[in-house]
C-alpha cells in the first residue's frame, strides 16, 4: 500500500532522514517510533507529497506521485499540529474539510455525521472550536484526515498533549479504522502507544531506521532480560536451586524465560510478600539501541 | 470553480465571526464617513456657510444694503458684533473672519477710494478663506451697485458727485480733464434719452430700459454645475468610507493568508486535492466580495440615510468592482511580507495607511501641495477614490473612468503575480 525506498532529506547540512526503506500492507497499523528529530514528521510529509525527497522513492497505492489530484483522495492526514478553523463549529469544519474532497449532498452528510462519532462529538457539533479542550480539538483534527473516508491515514503524534481520557478515546478510534481495514502510518514517541497499536514499528533516531519488525519481535531481539522481584516474609534457607542474587528478603533473577521462572518459584512452595516482573518494551528496546532513553 | 466557492465561503465565515475585522471593514469606515461628514456640515447634513462677523462703521444706507446682501448669500453666515468681540471669536476660531466696513465706505459705494474701506481680520493660516471671501466681498459689492444704480435720480445724483469732486479733477492734467469732462456729458446724454423715452409715469428704472438690470451685471460661466459637484460632505466622505473599508478588507485577509500558514490550515489545504490556483483563488474571491459587499451597504446606508446620490451606477459599479480587484491584488503581496500575523498585520495596516495618507483617504486631493499631488498618482488610494467618485457625484464617461480603472486594474495585477509568485517561492 505504501512503500518508500532509499529516502534521503537534507536541510542545508543537516541529514533528517538517511536512507529510509519500508513497505506497508493494507490494512496494517506501522509504527515510526522515534524522539523528537528523529525524522518522522519529515518522512510522513515526504509520503504525502508536502516535500521532495533529495533521493529515493515513494509509492502510494500504486503511484509515484504523491502529488496527483486522485493520490492525495486516497490519503487521509492528521497533522501534529491542530489546523482547524477555531471560528467555526466542529461540523462547520468537518463540512469544510468534506467539501474540499469533493463530498457532497447525502454522502457529505453521512461521512460529516461519521467523522463526528469517530471523533466522539456528536453532541458538540454546534459549538465553536475555540471553545473545546485540547482532547477534543485533536480528536476533531483527526477527524478532519478521515471525513472523505480515506484507505492510507496518517496520523502524526496525534496524542501531543491530551488528558488520560482522550487519549484512550483516540486509541479507540484508531483501533476501529485498524478493524475496517484502514492502512494507518502513525508517529510517536510514546512507546506504549506503539506497543498497543501498531503491527509492525520502525525505531527511528537522527534520520535512519535503527530496527524494523513486530513489537514482540523488538523486544526480543533488543529488549534483554525480563527481571523477576519476590519480597518474602521469611528467606527461605535454600535458594540455590533458582536463579538470581537475594538481598534481605528480595530474590532478583534476571531471566529470558520469566513464565517457567515463576511457575519453579510457585511449585517450591515458597510464600512471597510481594512480586513483580518487569518486562522490557519499547523503550528498553531503544534504550539499548541507542544508549539513550526516548524522552532525552 | 465550486472548490474556489467552498474556500471563499469558509473565508466569508471566518470574517462574519471575527468581531475586530468587522470593526476594522464595517464599523469604522462607516464611522468615519459619518464623523467627517458631520463635521463638515456643521450639525446639520447639508454644505453651510463660512461663519464672519461685521461690523458696520460707516452707518450709512449702502453699508446697510451691503449687509443685508452678504446675509443673503448662502456662502455666508453673517453675524453682526462689536469689533472686540469679533477679534475674539476669529481668534478662537468660533468664527472664520470678521469685516469691518470703515467710514466713507458708502460715500464711495465701496470702491474708487484711496484708502481701503473694507478691513478683514483672519488667521494667517487661513489665506485660502481670505481669497473666497474676498470674491464674495466684491460680488456683494457689485449686486447692491447694480440695485443703487436701477434708478435714474440716483444717477444723475452720482454724476453731479463725480463733476463737482475736485480732488478728483485737480490731479489731472487738461487734456484728461477735458477727456473726463466729455465722458461725463456723453453719459449724462444717454441718461437723459433713457429717461425721455420712458413713460412719465410708467416707473420705469435705467434695468428696464437697458434690457433687465445687468447695467453692471457680468456673465458668470460655470467650469462646474450643481451636477458635478458634491452636494453633501457625505458624498466626498463615503467614497472615502469605501476606501476603508476595502483597506481592512484587504489588511484582514492578508493576516489570514499567514494565519493559515501558522495554525496549519493551509498545510492542511495543500494536502488536500486542491492546487494552488484554488487556494489563491478562494481567498482572492472572498477578499473581492467582502470589499464589493461592504461597498454595497456603505452605499446604501449613505443613499438612503444621508443623501448621497448615486449618478450613474453603472461607473459606480466598475469602480468598486476595479477598486476591489486592485485590494485583492495588494493582499496577496502584503501576505508574503512576514511569516507572522503581527510581522504581516503590521507591514499590511503600514503599507495602507501610507497609500491612503498620499491618496486622499486622510487629506483630500484637493488640498495637497504640489508634491504630494504627484506622489499621489502612485497610491491606489487615489485611484479608488476617483473611480468611486466617478460614479457618486463626478459624473465620469467611460472614457474618463479608463484612467483610473486602468492604474486599479495594472496595480491590482502586478501585486498579485509579485504576490503569487513570493508565495510559491516559500512554499516550495
Amino acid at each position: 500500500m505504501v512503500a518508500v525506498k532509499n529516502l534521503r532529506k537534507t536541510f542545508n547540512s543537516l541529514v533528517a532522514v538517511d536512507d529510509v526503506s519500508f513497505t506497508i500492507d493494507s490494512g496494517e497499523v506501522f509504527g515510526l517510533l522515534g524522539p523528537n528529530g528523529a525524522g518522522k514528521t519529515t518522512i510522513i510529509n515526504m509520503i504525502v507529497g508536502l516535500l521532495k525527497p533529495d533521493n529515493g522513492a515513494i509509492n502510494v497505492d500504486g503511484s509515484d506521485d504523491p502529488t496527483r489530484i486522485d493520490v492525495r483522495m486516497r490519503i487521509g492526514n492528521a497533522p501534529q499540529a491542530v489546523a482547524l478553523y477555531e471560528s467555526l463549529t466542529a461540523r462547520e469544519n468537518l463540512t469544510f474539510f468534506g467539501k474540499v474532497y469533493g463530498l457532497s449532498g447525502r454522502r457529505l452528510k453521512e461521512r460529516v455525521d461519521w467523522a463526528l462519532s469517530f471523533a466522539r462529538l456528536e453532541d458538540r457539533a454546534k459549538d465553536r472550536v475555540d471553545t473545546f479542550s485540547g482532547g477534543m480539538k485533536r480528536r476533531l483534527n483527526m477527524a478532519g484526515a478521515v471525513v472523505h473516508d480515506p484507505p492510507v491515514i496518517l496520523f502524526d503524534e496525534p496524542t501531543v498533549g491530551v488528558d488520560p481520557q482522550s487519549r484512550n478515546l483516540i486509541f479507540d478510534s484508531i483501533e476501529d479504522l485498524k478493524r475496517q481495514g484502514r492502512t494507518i502510518v502513525y508517529t510517536t514517541h510514546y512507546m506504549e502507544e506503539a506497543q498497543r497499536l501498531c503491527d509492525r514499528v520502525a525505531v527511528m533516531d537522527r534520520g535512519k531506521i535503527l530496527d524494523l519488525n513486530t513489537v514482540d519481535n523488538l523486544i526480543e531481539k533488543h529488549g534483554g532480560k525480563a527481571v523477576i522481584i519476590a519480597i518474602f516474609d521469611t528467606p527461605p534457607q535454600d535458594l540455590s536451586q533458582f536463579p538470581g542474587t537475594i538481598e534481605g528478603n528480595t530474590l532478583r533473577i534476571e531471566t529470558m524465560q520469566p513464565t517457567q521462572d515463576l511457575v519453579n518459584l510457585a511449585q517450591a512452595g515458597l510464600k512471597f510478600r510481594q512480586l513483580r516482573v518487569d518486562r522490557p518494551d519499547l523503550e528498553t528496546v531503544f534504550l539499548n539501541l541507542t544508549g539513550r532513553s526516548l524522552r532525552d | 470553480m465550486g472548490k474556489i466557492f467552498t474556500l471563499a465561503g469558509k473565508d466569508l465565515k471566518l470574517l462574519l465571526r471575527d468581531k475586530a475585522s468587522l470593526f476594522w471593514v464595517m464599523a469604522f469606515p462607516l464611522a468615519i464617513a459619518l464623523f467627517f461628514g458631520a463635521i463638515f456640515s456643521g450639525s446639520g447634513g447639508s454644505l453651510s456657510g463660512m461663519k464672519i462677523a461685521v461690523i458696520d462703521e460707516d452707518n450709512t444706507d449702502f453699508s446697510a444694503a451691503y449687509i443685508t446682501e452678504l446675509e443673503g448669500q448662502s456662502a455666508l453666515r453673517v453675524s453682526q458684533m462689536t469689533r472686540d468681540s469679533a477679534f475674539q471669536k476669529v481668534r478662537t476660531g468660533k468664527l472664520s473672519a470678521f469685516i469691518v466696513l470703515r467710514e466713507n465706505f458708502g460715500e464711495y459705494r465701496g470702491m474708487f477710494s484711496a484708502d481701503p474701506l473694507i478691513e478683514i481680520g483672519l488667521d494667517p493660516a487661513r489665506r485660502m478663506e481670505a481669497g473666497y471671501l474676498q470674491g464674495l466681498l466684491t460680488r456683494a459689492n457689485f449686486t447692491v451697485l447694480q440695485k443703487q444704480f436701477a434708478s435714474f435720480e440716483l444717477f444723475h445724483t452720482e454724476l453731479d458727485r463725480i463733476e463737482s469732486d475736485t480732488s478728483i479733477w485737480n490731479d489731472l492734467t487738461a487734456e484728461q480733464n477735458q477727456l473726463g469732462k466729455d465722458l461725463l456729458s456723453d453719459l449724462r446724454g444717454i441718461v437723459n434719452n433713457l429717461e425721455q423715452e420712458a413713460a412719465p409715469d410708467s416707473g420705469d428704472t435705467i434695468a428696464a430700459k437697458t434690457g433687465g438690470g445687468d447695467l453692471f451685471a457680468v456673465d458668470i460661466t460655470a467650469v462646474t454645475d450643481d451636477q458635478v459637484m458634491p452636494r453633501t460632505p457625505f458624498e466626498v466622505t463615503f467614497p472615502s468610507a469605501l476606501l476603508w473599508a476595502m483597506i481592512g478588507c484587504a489588511a484582514t485577509f492578508a493576516v489570514s493568508i499567514v494565519k493559515e500558514r501558522t495554525a496549519g490550515t493551509y498545510l492542511r489545504l495543500r494536502l488536500a486535492p486542491l492546487t494552488r490556483t484554488h487556494i489563491l483563488g478562494g481567498k482572492g474571491l472572498a477578499c473581492f466580495v467582502a470589499c464589493v459587499s461592504i461597498s454595497i451597504i456603505l452605499l446604501l446606508i449613505g443613499n438612503l440615510i444621508l443623501g448621497v446620490r448615486i449618478v450613474n451606477l453603472l461607473i459606480l459599479a466598475i469602480g468598486v468592482f476595479s477598486a476591489s480587484f486592485c485590494f485583492v491584488g495588494l493582499t496577496m503581496c502584503m501576505s508574503v511580507m512576514g511569516k507572522t500575523e503581527e510581522s504581516v498585520g503590521g507591514a499590511a495596516w503600514g503599507i495602507l495607511m501610507v497609500a491612503a495618507m498620499t491618496g486622499g483617504g486622510m487629506i483630500p486631493v484637493l488640498f495637497m501641495p504640489s508634491w504630494l499631488l504627484t506622489i499621489s498618482h502612485f497610491s491606489p488610494a487615489k485611484w479608488s477614490i476617483l473611480a468611486i467618485e466617478g460614479g457618486i457625484w463626478r459624473d465620469f464617461t467611460m472614457s474618463e473612468m479608463l484612467l483610473p480603472v486602468g492604474m486599479l486594474i495594472g496595480i491590482g495585477v502586478l501585486c498579485f503575480g509579485v504576490g503569487i509568485g513570493l508565495l510559491s517561492r516559500s512554499d516550495a
